[in-house]
Order: C-alpha cells, then sequence, then structure tokens
C-alpha cells in the first residue's frame, strides 16, 4: 500500500512514518518471482520503540538511544539541530562542501526526474521518505523557515514544515535510507545532487550532535584512529595474518612468497580494507601473488592505520575523514614509496585519491592510484601466464559506485574479464550508470539490530535482480556462477543478499573480487584459487 | 510615461546587479572538495565515462581534456534539455517546448535591439527595402510570434502538469505556480500588446527609445500592462530559482566535472593551504573546536585509551 505521505507530516504524523510490507516491493525475477520464496519480514521489538527512532519505517539505522524524552531534551534537541544547521551554511565551518550544497538548496525544481533513478525509491515501491528529493525538500525547508529572514512567511508560500523533534529523528533515520550512490545527480537537468545533501545531514548529526550510527563512527573511525583499523585489528594481530597468509598460500598454490611489509623505498605501498584480511584472506594473497609473479616492488605498512585503507569519514563525517586520509599519507612518506596503490575497496579509492585531493598539505600530497589499471597493465603486457579455459563458468561484474561513477575506472576492470573470462557478461545497466550493491555509504557494515533485513529487502534488492537477469540463461543450480564484486563492501553486501534469499543454494550464484579470477586463471597454480562449493 | 520608463531601467538594472550578485557569490565561495560525477564530458574517454585515473601512473603523463566534448554536452543540455528528454520524457514534451519559448523570445529581444539600432543608423525595418531590413522584419515576426505561442501553450500545460502529476504537487508550493502563472501573464498580455503592434514596430520604437534615452512612444492600455508586468517579471526571476541557468554552470563547471588535480604550485593548492586555516566551530564530542583545519585533523587526532 502505498501511504499518501506528505513532507510536512515528518513533524506531524504519530507512529510510524511508513510500512514497509512484501507486495509494495519491486518484483524480482524466477525463481523469485513469487512472494512466497522472500523471507517475511519482521516487526521491531517493542524494547527497541521504547530507546530507538522506529518512527519513520520501524528499522533502526542509529543504534544510539538518543530519543529525547522531556520537553526539555525536544527544546534541546532542536536548539543543537539548529545550531549545527548554521554551521552547515558557515564558510569556514564548511568550506569542504559549502558550494554544492547551497547550490542543491536553491536550485531545485522539483520536476521529479530524479526519481526514477534511485534504486531504493524504486525498489521498495516508491515509499515517500526515500524519494531522492524528500530529505532535500525537509531541509530546504527547515533553513527558509528557521534561518532566513521572514521565514513564517515564507513558509506559507513556498512550502511549510515544523521543526520538532520528531522532524529531526526522522531526518536523521532517513539520511541513511539513501546509499549517496548519486545515480539521482546524473539525472538532474540542472546539476542538483541530492545524495549530497544526504551526507551533509550526516554530518551535521555528527559533527555537531556526536549522532551516528556506532558501526560508522564508535566502531568505524573512531577505532580506527585508535587502535589502527575499524575491525579492530592492531599492529601485531596484522603481522599474524601476515605469516598465517603466506602459509596460506604455500599450501594453495605451492607458491613460497615473502610478502613485505614495512618495506622503506618500495615503489608502491599496497593499501587493502582490513577487512579483506579477515574476512576474504585470499584477496590480499591474490595481490601477494600477481604482485610478486610481475616482479613490482611493493610493500603493505604494518603500522596502525596503514593497513586499512578505509575511511569511513567519507561517508558521514568531514573531520575524520580528513584525520584518517592524512594518517594515511603519513605513512606512505614514512615509508619513502612513490606511490600509494589502493586494493579493492570501493569507497577507500574515492576517498584517498579523489575527495583527499583537496585536503592535503603539499608535502602530503604522494600519488595515489586504484590498482585496476596497473592490473590491466600486466595482464596486457602478459607478464603472468593465465589460460582463460580455468575460468570457463559464466561471470558477471558489479560497478562499485565509488571506483566507476564517482572515479571514471570503467575500462580495465572489463578488459581483463574479457580477456581471462570467456563467460563474461555485463549486467544492465552498467559502468558509470550501475546501480549500487545496496551496501554504499556504510550499510553494508550496518548491521545493528534491523537494519541488515532493510538493506536486503530494499537497498541491494536492485543488485540482486540485476545478479538473477544476468544469469538468467543458466539460473539452475548446478551451473556455477560468479559475481565479480572488487569491492569490500559491495563484496559484503552481496554476501549478504546471496545467503538472505539462499541464492547459492537455489541458483549456484557465488561472488567474490577480481584478483581471485586472475589468480584462478594462472596456468602454474594447479589448484582452483576460487572455491565454488 | 517616464514612470514606465524608469520602471524597465530599473528593473532591468536590478536583474543584472543580482544576477552578478549571484555569480559573484558563488565564484567566491570557498574550494569545495573535488565531487565529481562521471560521464565528465572534457575526459579524453568521456564516452565510457572514463577519467584520467584508468592510466596506470596517470600523474606521470599529460592530462587531455577536450573541450569539444563539454560544449558538446552543454549544446545538448542547454537546447535540447536531454536529460529530461532521456529520464522524464512526458515532462519533456511540455518543457522542452516551454523552454524553446523562452530561447526564442531571446533571439526576439536581440532582434529587436538590431532593428531598433539599424533604425537608428538610418535603416528601417520593413518588408520591403534593402537586403537586411525585410530579413529582420520577418524574422522578428515569426519568431516572436512562435515564442508567445510556445510559452503560453506549454506554460499552461507546465501548471496543469504540476498540479495532475501527484508527484509534482506533493513538492509544489503556492510560488512554483506562481512562477508560471506570471509568465504566462506576461505572454498572454504580450499577445493583447501584439493586437495593437503586428509587426512589432512600436517594439522596436519601445527599444530605440530606451536605447538613446527619449520619452517612451503613446502606447496602448494592453502594452502599457504587458511592459510593465515584463519589467516586474525580470525583477522577480532575478529573486528566485529561476536563474538556475546561472546556478547550472556552477553544479556542473564546478563541481560535477571538476576533476582538476591538485599538482604542486597551482592555485588550488594555494586556496586549499589558505582553507586549511579556516576554524571549525563542530561542537561534537570527537572535535576540539575554535582550533583550524589543520590542527584538527593533524593534532588532535583520538587517542587509543590505552596509550
Amino acid at each position: 500500500m502505498r501511504e499518501d505521505i506528505r513532507i510536512e507530516d515528518i513533524g506531524k504524523k504519530e507512529g510510524q512514518l511508513i510500512k514497509i510490507t512484501l507486495e509494495d516491493l519491486m518484483p524480482l525475477p524466477p525463481p523469485y518471482d513469487k512472494p512466497e520464496t522472500h523471507p517475511q519480514l519482521t516487526e521491531p521489538k517493542p524494547e527497541w520503540t521504547e530507546r530507538y527512532v522506529t518512527e519513520l519505517d520501524g528499522y533502526i539505522a542509529i543504534d544510539l538511544p538518543w530519543k529525547p524524552k522531556t520537553k526539555e531534551e525536544e527544546e534541546q534537541l532542536v536548539q543543537r539541530f539548529l545550531d549545527g544547521l548554521r554551521k552547515l551554511l558557515d564558510k569556514e565551518s564548511n568550506w569542504t562542501f559549502l558550494k554544492p550544497l547551497i547550490l542543491t538548496l536553491e536550485y531545485c525544481a522539483k520536476c521529479q526526474t530524479c526519481n526514477d533513478a534511485c534504486p531504493i525509491y524504486i525498489s521498495s515501491g516508491r515509499k515517500e521518505p526515500y524519494r531522492p528529493t524528500f530529505r532535500s525538500e525537509v531541509l530546504r525547508r527547515i533553513i527558509r523557515k528557521y534561518l532566513t529572514p521572514g521565514g513564517k512567511i515564507k513558509a506559507k508560500f513556498s512550502g511549510d514544515i515544523d521543526l520538532n523533534a520528531k522532524t529531526i529523528i526522522r531526518l536523521a533515520e532517513a539520511a541513511y535510507r539513501c546509499t549517496i550512490c548519486r545515480r539521482c545527480a546524473q539525472t538532474c537537468p540542472i546539476g542538483v545532487d541530492n545524495g549530497l545533501i544526504t551526507r551533509e545531514i550526516r554530518k551535521l548529526f555528527s559533527q555537531e550532535m556526536e549522532i551516528a550510527p556506532q558501526p560508522l563512527h564508535k566502531l568505524g573511525t573512531m577505532q580506527h584512529l585508535q587502535k589502527g583499523s575499524s575491525t579492530g585489528l592492531t599492529p601485531d594481530g596484522f603481522k599474524d595474518l601476515v605469516e598465517f597468509m603466506e602459509e596460506d598460500i604455500e599450501e594453495k598454490t605451492g607458491k613460497k612468497i615473502k610478502i613485505p611489509v614495512d618495506e622503506k623505498g618500495a615503489d608502491i605501498l599496497l593499501i587493502h580494507n582490513a577487512g579483506e584480511y579477515l574476512s576474504w584472506p585470499e584477496n590480499p594473497a591474490a595481490f601477494a601473488i600477481i604482485f610478486e609473479e610481475a616482479g613490482l616492488s611493493w610493500t603493505l605498512s604494518s603500522e596502525a592505520i596503514g593497513y586499512d585503507a578505509v575511511n569511513y569519514g567519507v561517508w558521514y563525517d568531514d573531520v575524520q575523514f580528513a584525520r584518517i586520509v592524512i594518517k594515511h599519507q603519513e605513512i606512505a612518506r614514512k615509508l619513502d614509496v612513490n606511490r600509494v596503490v589502493v586494493g579493492e575497496c570501493g569507497h577507500a579509492h574515492k576517498a584517498i585519491t579523489v575527495i583527499a585531493d583537496r585536503v592535503l598539505p603539499p608535502e602530503l600530497q604522494i600519488p595515489r592510484e586504484s590498482y585496476l589499471p596497473l592490473l590491466w597493465d600486466i595482464v596486457r603486457k602478459k607478464k603472468l601466464n593465465l589460460d582463460p579455459e580455468k575460468n570457463n563458468f559464466p561471470v558477471t561484474l558489479h560497478d562499485p559506485c565509488n571506483v566507476v561513477r564517482l572515479m571514471g575506472i570503467v575500462e580495465p576492470q572489463r578488459k581483463i574479464l574479457e580477456e581471462i573470462c570467456p563467460q563474461f557478461r555485463e549486467m544492465s545497466p552498467n559502468g558509470v550508470y550501475n546501480y549500487c550493491c545496496g551496501g554504499g555509504s556504510g550499510f553494508a557494515i550496518m548491521t545493528s539490530m534491523n537494519f541488515p533485513e532493510w538493506r536486503n529487502t530494499i537497498t541491494s534488492r536492485m543488485k540482486f535482480k540485476q545478479i538473477l537477469e544476468a544469469f538468467q540463461d543458466h539460473i539452475e543450480p548446478d551451473v556455477k556462477k560468479y559475481v565479480c564484486a572488487p569491492c569490500s563492501n559491495c563484496k559484503g553486501a552481496i554476501r549478504e543478499i546471496l545467503s538472505y534469499y539462499r541464492a547459492t543454494e537455489k541458483c549456484g550464484i557465488y561472488y567474490g573480487g577480481l584478483v581471485e579470477l586472475i589468480v584462478n586463471a594462472m596456468v602454474d597454480v594447479e589448484e582452483p584459487f576460487i572455491e565454488m562449493y | 510615461m517616464i514612470w514606465l520608463q524608469a520602471l524597465i531601467y530599473f528593473c532591468f538594472a536590478i536583474f543584472v546587479i543580482v544576477l552578478l550578485g549571484k555569480v559573484v557569490k558563488y565564484a567566491t565561495m570557498p574550494l569545495n572538495l573535488r565531487w565529481e560525477l562521471y560521464p565528465v564530458p572534457h575526459e579524453k574517454k568521456a564516452e565510457h565515462g572514463g577519467s584520467y585515473y584508468e592510466e596506470p601512473e596517470w600523474w606521470k603523463k599529460p592530462r587531455e581534456i577536450t573541450l569539444l566534448g563539454e560544449i558538446k554536452e552543454m549544446l545538448k543540455e542547454m537546447l535540447f534539455i536531454e536529460r529530461v528528454f532521456k529520464h522524464k520524457r512526458s515532462l519533456w514534451w511540455l518543457t522542452y517546448p516551454f523552454h524553446l519559448g523562452i530561447y526564442l523570445i531571446l533571439v526576439w529581444f536581440a532582434l529587436i535591439f538590431i532593428g531598433a539600432i539599424l533604425e537608428l543608423i538610418g535603416i528601417p525595418i520593413s518588408a520591403s527595402g534593402s537586403m537586411i531590413s525585410p530579413v529582420i522584419y520577418y524574422l522578428t515576426l515569426v519568431v516572436g510570434v512562435v515564442a508567445m505561442i510556445l510559452m503560453f501553450v506549454f506554460g499552461i500545460g507546465l501548471i496543469v502538469r504540476r498540479f495532475s502529476d501527484p508527484d509534482m504537487r506533493k513538492y509544489s508550493s503556492f510560488l512554483d505556480y506562481f512562477n508560471l502563472i506570471f509568465i504566462i501573464a506576461v505572454v498572454g498580455t504580450g499577445f493583447a500588446a501584439w493586437q495593437s503592434d503586428p509587426d512589432f514596430s512600436l517594439a522596436r520604437e519601445f527599444m530605440k527609445d530606451l536605447i538613446v534615452l527619449s520619452p517612451l512612444p503613446s502606447a496602448s492600455g494592453a502594452t502599457i500592462l504587458h511592459v510593465t508586468l515584463l519589467s516586474l517579471l525580470f525583477l522577480y526571476i532575478a529573486c528566485t530559482k529561476m536563474t538556475h541557468f546561472i546556478g547550472k554552470y556552477f553544479t556542473y563547471h564546478k563541481i560535477l566535472w571538476d576533476d582538476e588535480p591538485n599538482l604542486r604550485g597551482s592555485e588550488i593548492e594555494k586556496k586549499v593551504l589558505n582553507q586549511l586555516n579556516y576554524r571549525v566551530a563542530w561542537r561534537g564530542n570527537h572535535i576540539k573546536p575554535e582550533v583550524t583545519w589543520a590542527e584538527e585533523a593533524t593534532k588532535y587526532v583520538p587517542k587509543s585509551q590505552e596509550e
């Protein structure tokens, strides 16, 4: 059922603003074309509703008990929010994104051309708070009414809204119902960017009010800065993992490799998402095999922060973002490397290469690049002995938004796959017009309470549909198929969606990175490097 | 009619000043962090959405930029509104003819201006006469009438669409409708004025007098009402989001297509260094307030609890 929600309802309606039902959701292709094949949705537990914000759609992204309980607390919340909003519009406090923010606030024509580009809005059955323009219009109305002269009169003519605790708690949750994939901005005739507004709202809550999902802030950037990694991995733990990895490589491939760590003066500092070492160690292992085989001069860093490429600040906090990226570059400088190469982690790509470009002082401007062009160069120059027949199973490619749409790296990964995977097929749409995996902007690591259910049901739905469509010619489970997702968070989200719908069991769909496919095709690696069973 | 002449000068002057003010406002805002969105049309690899990051060790290679690609993309969007055509075709059938009407009315203004200048230098504009004169005469006539029809018909169409499309109606305020009604009112009175000035010769007379600061000729009530409303429309547009033609320049060229790397000794580097000295006023617990961004990011990093 599509509820008739108006913008001003965000501060008026009691209870849950919307309710998600299976019947409303975008249909999926076979074998998921019948509702009985879908897991049932759950209600939020009463004790959650007591402590956390379930007033938007019943799901909880911000796992902090921050709901005001008294009238005074509500008033304080409004005041703190307005203080933050003023800073968001201040030249010094928000120099980082003031221009794009102001332009988006001032020029949206409300033509709704962007709506159909949003996978969350479409997948949900067009639920109002997920519409790309919803959050922006709420913010625009609050600013106009409460922070400009004559605001109350202006509100009568240009759209009204009440700023109260309900508005604020729902807006904060709504800021975590968008993956900031920025597909909407690609369609806007004026260049308005509603994805940016999502991030600006998140920033306001984090930078002024210390409100952010714990996996991003407390367990994310704070833990990264304090312990060395958002996974909690310490330098000693990292060194142990490298040793295990060396043993594992020898056991699996017979290759005796000494993985270089803290090698001063190496050409390349390779940085991985630390989650790879813990969840998918075959990925950094494949990098080590390829780099050694290609004869590159490279090193990993064992210094705290230096062995974890992630930068969750890119999703919600400019200050934390700057702190982490500066630390990464200081480590590169200490190691005296010529360049920093980012492994299979999409947001780390964008963070350290693109966004950091205007944060770093000259002494820290050590060149940064993606591993993809380097990898294509290795394959193209035949530095590895590869046999594509070893990858003769259906393979499709997921494009991580941060690498493709937001950084313009489209072809190298395709050229590699065309070279080594005889049954490679594209998803549709792909390249810069791809759909997000559903794990973007932190969703892949946000696992508190019922948030994973929302992610699996709605944000990853479009990607799941694309994957199923790409493999419709061999959807039966006995044909093993591979989704190549060259990004840790994307892999995490795809792992979850495949597991949620039991797609490996029902359809024979597996997932993994790109480097694993390359090693799997290496002639001198006798046993399959990719395990699909 | 001196009041009308004063009103025209006043409104036009304010229009120009406010527009310039907006340009200055956006141009002097701090340099934002990079936030580009591909495809970026000036990139050599724009056809598949590629960037210079597709090259290994990109910083060692010369940047190849195609201005032509950027101009082509700009023209497609400006003259054809391509994004609405691709992503919301049903709206395009209304908004494109409407905007075409606006472009044509600007051409009409230019033709009236050229005609006025020609008459001032002694070349009268008429259906007969030397080569240039009838060309300007007929072009002005055709362009003006077509522009008015397009703006009037499709302006009404846009109002109907905004009201009848539930998605657009929900987000439309009184002012969104008023903007269109105001334009339609100006075009409607334009039609009425045209009845007493079928070949736009009076319009040229107006323009001539405005150029040489002479008193305006006498005109019908409809013409006076039209010119008054038109002047006020200029004033009004300057203060609304209808100046999106300015916003659009900055959103595309300074944000979505701005992939200029921060190189040693560049203007960007200077600006970044200056901005890193701005003060942070945020009050979150993890932030040290009232220090500079540079200090915030380097000196006040949260330390391990064990340390």
